[in-house]
């Protein structure tokens, strides 16, 4: 043939210059060949990453918005030791401070055995834990503490149907050296600026306030009547429906007037709370300076504030250098056993301060002194307030045992490595590590059940039933967990064994545990068997629901293992028995270790489900941390604020979760679990 | 060729298969199987997929139980007493297709548990014969990895070291080389063949024609559960006399 194809016209493109590796183009690689690929691949996935994005940040501007004017988190800082505690006993509380010293330490040794550290990481949290001792540092530095706002008076104050008198003699608590202030509040010069008003402030000030706010709102109402009555776009039944409305509205006077607010002058006094003694005295108008002392001693005084003269008025005062206190009372045991009586602690909510001392007496009579519960923050609170008020005491609480953690936590890397260095031997660098690890995990929840438990004379033993809190919550999870492993592997052996009576048993169980609500069998715990079997009312509440939750997550975590079992290729086993082993050797070292090995993430997320469904047995009258919320939020002074008490407990659980899952996602990567098969 | 010394056959045989017989339910899988091995003889069982031959050398090691029949191993007759079993199974090692090695374990240990565990021996010394072993399979500077982290070729000859470390008196290879690539075939048909010449009785499984020739005292060729042909290498190869294995060996060669 004529037409064969000509040689030139095959393109080959023989490479034989230098190997060069040329990055890939922008938009294949990098940030934002990223967004576009996982965020706007498609129109659909555009819309959804905008309705995705809407939610989120509408959720997140909410409840941040929320948390900085709104939430009232003294019900976390005030109540820290019972969402961490409940009830434990005092005295051998730092039995359980080290056993959780004990457990971080070890999970530093387990960071350093099966994963690689990197400093980096360490360094980084150092930085942050630093950053938050230093954040209530410069708080409390540059920013003041918002004032009280109490109020003076000789009439009753009305805000719709709850009417107030002005107490004319606070007590309040402060240290040595504090200054105390007070003057004639400016805000008080119209309704507008007392309506907005926002600080702590008494009842009578806030019923000032509230009145205020309802004559204004009033008047906006008459004021858009008006308007609407004005147009001509209404049907007749809205023209008299409005008309009515517009008749009935009665705007009071203005609520400056109609208390004489800020008109009298006011008659201050400072006492000693233990001798009475004057300390300053002064009569306040609205427009003299304020009365300042230096308060001589730490303990109790009293602020003694009157109208001067006869006529009917109110003052309101604004009072820095008093706050809100929290009276906790309960009784204490004497050095001898016995009980020394009843103890009244006040608690200044602001920062903690704390005194025993007696309230002052006047006539016979205590003084009645700032509740938290009637002198709470009012209005819309600045951002500034939040700062000063909320976040510096909160981090000013936490920062210590934050910081303890991490230090526990470096040191336990050290440790390891440093026996590493010492006793591994130069092919297996990890071994000694790893060993001490392996040990500790076994070890350390024993260990740290019975330090918070007690053993015999030694350790005193607790009363379970003050168990609460955090700490039941771990208790519950660790001894579930710990107690349900063995029984887990039995059973799921049991299943697969060759003896029809032991797999059938294994099945009844399984199936039966699993087909039953944990809070069934929490209750069977709880109540049936103590009726089915009298001897066995005398064991603990507590101990009946962790026998509860060991033989529920038993059942579950069975079918896990049995998973990993059946995953295990049959070859294993064949090749084991060409070997000549028996058995419970073939269990022991070939299939049992690759089923756990295989199932390690579904062992974490029981134990992370385990450690979230413990909250169930507060349906059984456990303090656990849920439970120890209702209570919290069950006392007078913390009624309604179950919101942040929720929040609160919402975020400890995923903090603690969350830990949990990137532990094991650590050890996962370091290779001793099953990727070391690829 | 380990010279085919017909002195050898005055020897008691150590593998004795009388009439064996084997179903998978109704599937009659072997069928009449007779055959003896004799000490230090390389039989290499040659035969199309599914004709059993993985079923009768699993049947020698008790990993099947064959339901007919009779195989003596070194003078134990193969029942359901359990230390009769245990005891064959430490006289005999097992290479499969598959490696099948304990992944969670390191190179040596995979080579040292079953010393310890079935021959009792210390720590120590299991390790010790482990490095020996790897030594002669040509890998000791694997001995800290897992097998996840060796080549198909290496995973194979671990296999091998381990059957080895157990002093076996038999070895039955189930096609050890199929699962390899062709590269790295040729270092583990070097390995069996060093075995072979040290005298290791073998019952060998395999697609290999030229390691069957040059190895092999025996050839088997199995066709649906029967022996259907049995002879020299040569007389095998060169005068096949069973249709099927004419069949067979105009296909594979
Ligand atoms: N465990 C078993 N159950 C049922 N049938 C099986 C089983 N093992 C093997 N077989 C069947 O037995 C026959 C022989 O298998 P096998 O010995 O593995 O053959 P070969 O190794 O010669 O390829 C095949 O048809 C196979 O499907
Ligand atoms: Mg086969």
């Amino acid at each position: 043939m004529t037409d064969m194809p000509q040689p030139e016209r095959v393109v080959t493109y023989v490479n034989t210059g230098e190997v060069v590796n040329r990055p890939a183009p922008l938009l294949t690689a990098g940030p934002l060949a990223w967004i576009r690929r996982n965020l706007f691949s498609s129109v659909f996935d555009t819309a959804l990453t905008f309705l995705f994005a809407i939610t989120v940040i509408g959720a997140i501007y909410g409840l941040v918005n929320w948390s900085i004017q709104q939430a009232n988190w003294f019900v976390v800082t005030l109540n820290l030791r019972q969402f961490m505690l409940g009830r434990y006993e005092v005295d051998p509380e730092w039995r359980v401070h080290l056993a959780a010293m004990l457990v971080v330490f070890g999970t530093g040794i387990a960071l350093a055995a099966f994963s690689r550290v990197r400093w980096r990481t360490f360094a980084a949290l150092a930085i942050v834990a630093a950053v938050l001792v230093a954040v209530p540092v410069v708080i409390e530095a540059a920013l003041p503490l918002p004032p009280l706002y109490v109020t003076a008076g000789n009439m009753p104050i009305a805000s719709g149907s709850v009417t107030q008198e002005a107490q004319s003699r606070l007590a309040f608590t402060a240290r040595a050296g504090e200054e105390f202030r007070i003057a004639v509040a400016a805000q008080a010069s119209g309704d507008e600026a007392l309506a907005v008003q926002s600080g702590f402030m008494d009842k009578a000030t806030n019923n000032l306030r509230n009145a205020a706010e309802s004559r204004l709102l009033a008047q906006a109402r008459l004021a858009e009547l008006d308007r609407l009555l004005a147009s001509d776009l209404l049907t007749a039944n809205q023209r008299v429906a409005l008309t009515g409305e517009r008749d009935r509205l009665t705007i009071p006077d203005p609520v400056v007037e109609r208390y004489a607010v800020n008109q009298a002058a006011v008659t201050v006094r400072v006492l000693r709370g233990t001798t009475l003694e004057v300390l300053a005295e002064a009569t306040l108008s609205a427009d003299s300076g304020p009365l300042s002392v230096t308060l001589p001693d730490e303990g109790w005084y009293v602020l003694e504030k009157t109208i001067a003269g006869d006529a009917p008025a109110t003052a309101i005062l604004r009072v820095d250098g008093m706050y809100p206190l929290l009276q906790r009372s309960f009784s204490r045991a004497d050095a001898g056993g016995g009980s020394a009586g009843r103890v009244n602690q006040y608690i200044r909510m602001t920062d903690n301060f704390l005194t025993e001392a007696p309230l002052p007496k006047i006539d016979g009579q205590d003084v009645p002194f700032a509740v938290i519960i009637d002198n709470q923050y009012r209005g819309v609170r600045p951002f500034a307030d939040y700062l000063r008020v909320h976040l510096a005491p909160f981090l000013k609480l936490i920062t210590p045992a934050l910081w303890q953690a991490l230090i526990l936590l470096a040191l336990g890397v050290v440790a390891g490595r440093l026996a590493d260095r010492f006793f591994s031997p130069a092919d297996r660098p990890r071994r000694t590590s790893v060993r001490v690890a392996t040990w500790l995990i076994i070890v350390l929840p024993i260990v740290a059940f019975f330090l918070a438990y007690g053993v015999g004379n030694v350790l005193p033993v607790t009363d379970t039933r003050n168990w609460g809190g955090l700490l039941l919550t771990m208790m519950l999870t660790v001894v579930g967990i710990i107690g349900s492993f063995p029984l887990g592997v039995l059973l799921a052996l049991g299943r697969r064994s060759d003896l029809p009576v032991v797999r059938y048993l294994s099945i009844l169980y399984i199936e039966t545990v699993r087909g039953v609500p944990l809070v069934t069998v929490l209750f069977m715990a709880q109540l049936l068997v103590p009726f089915l079997n009298p001897a066995l009312a005398d064991i603990d509440a507590v101990f009946r629901a962790m026998v509860g939750i060991t033989l529920f997550s038993a059942a579950y975590l069975a079918e896990n293992v049995r998973g990993g079992l059946q995953a295990i290729p049959p070859g294993q086993v064949e090749a084991a028995r060409a070997l000549g082993l028996a058995g419970w050797q073939i269990t022991l070292f070939i299939t049992l270790p690759q089923a756990l090995r295989a199932v390690i993430p579904a062992l974490v997320g029981q134990c992370i489900s385990l450690f979230k469904d413990t909250s169930l047995v507060t349906i059984v009258g456990l303090i656990d941390l849920t439970g120890i919320s209702n209570a919290v939020v069950a006392q007078t002074e913390f009624i309604g604020l179950r919101r942040e008490a929720y929040v609160f407990i919402t975020v400890l659980y995923f903090v603690f979760s969350y830990a949990m899952s990137y532990v094991s996602r650590r050890l996962e990567m370091s290779g001793s679990g099953a990727v070391r098969r690829a | 060729m380990t010279g085919t010394s017909a002195a050898r056959f005055h020897d008691e045989p150590i593998i004795t298969c009388r009439k064996v017989n084997k179903w998978f339910g109704d599937f009659h899988v072997l069928k009449d199987i007779s055959v003896d091995v004799f000490p230090q003889e390389v039989v290499v069982i040659i035969g199309p997929s599914g004709s059993g031959k993985s079923t009768f050398i699993r049947c020698i090691n008790r990993l099947e139980e064959h339901q007919e029949g009779e195989i003596i191993v070194d003078g134990i007759e193969l029942g359901h007493n359990v230390r009769d079993i245990a005891a064959i199974r430490r006289e005999i090692g097992m290479v499969f297709q598959q490696f099948n090695l304990f992944p969670h374990l390191t190179v040596l240990e995979n080579i040292s548990l079953a010393q310890r565990w079935v021959r009792h021996r210390p720590h120590d010394e299991a390790d010790q014969r482990a490095m020996q072993l790897l030594e002669r399979v040509g890998i000791p500077e694997q001995a800290g990895k897992y097998p996840g982290q060796l080549s198909g070729g290496q995973q194979q000859r671990v296999a091998i070291a381990r059957a080895l470390a157990m002093d076996p008196k038999i070895m039955l290879f189930d096609e050890p080389t199929s699962a390899l690539d062709p590269e790295m075939i040729k270092e583990v048909l070097d390995v069996m063949k060093t075995l072979a010449l040290s005298g290791m009785t073998m019952l060998v499984v395999t697609h290999e024609m030229g390691f069957a020739r040059e190895v092999a005292d025996r050839v088997l060729f199995f066709d649906m559960g029967r022996i259907v042909e049995a002879g020299t290498p040569e007389h095998f190869f060169e005068d096949p006399q069973h249709e099927r294995t004419k069949l067979f060996l105009s296909q594979i060669l």
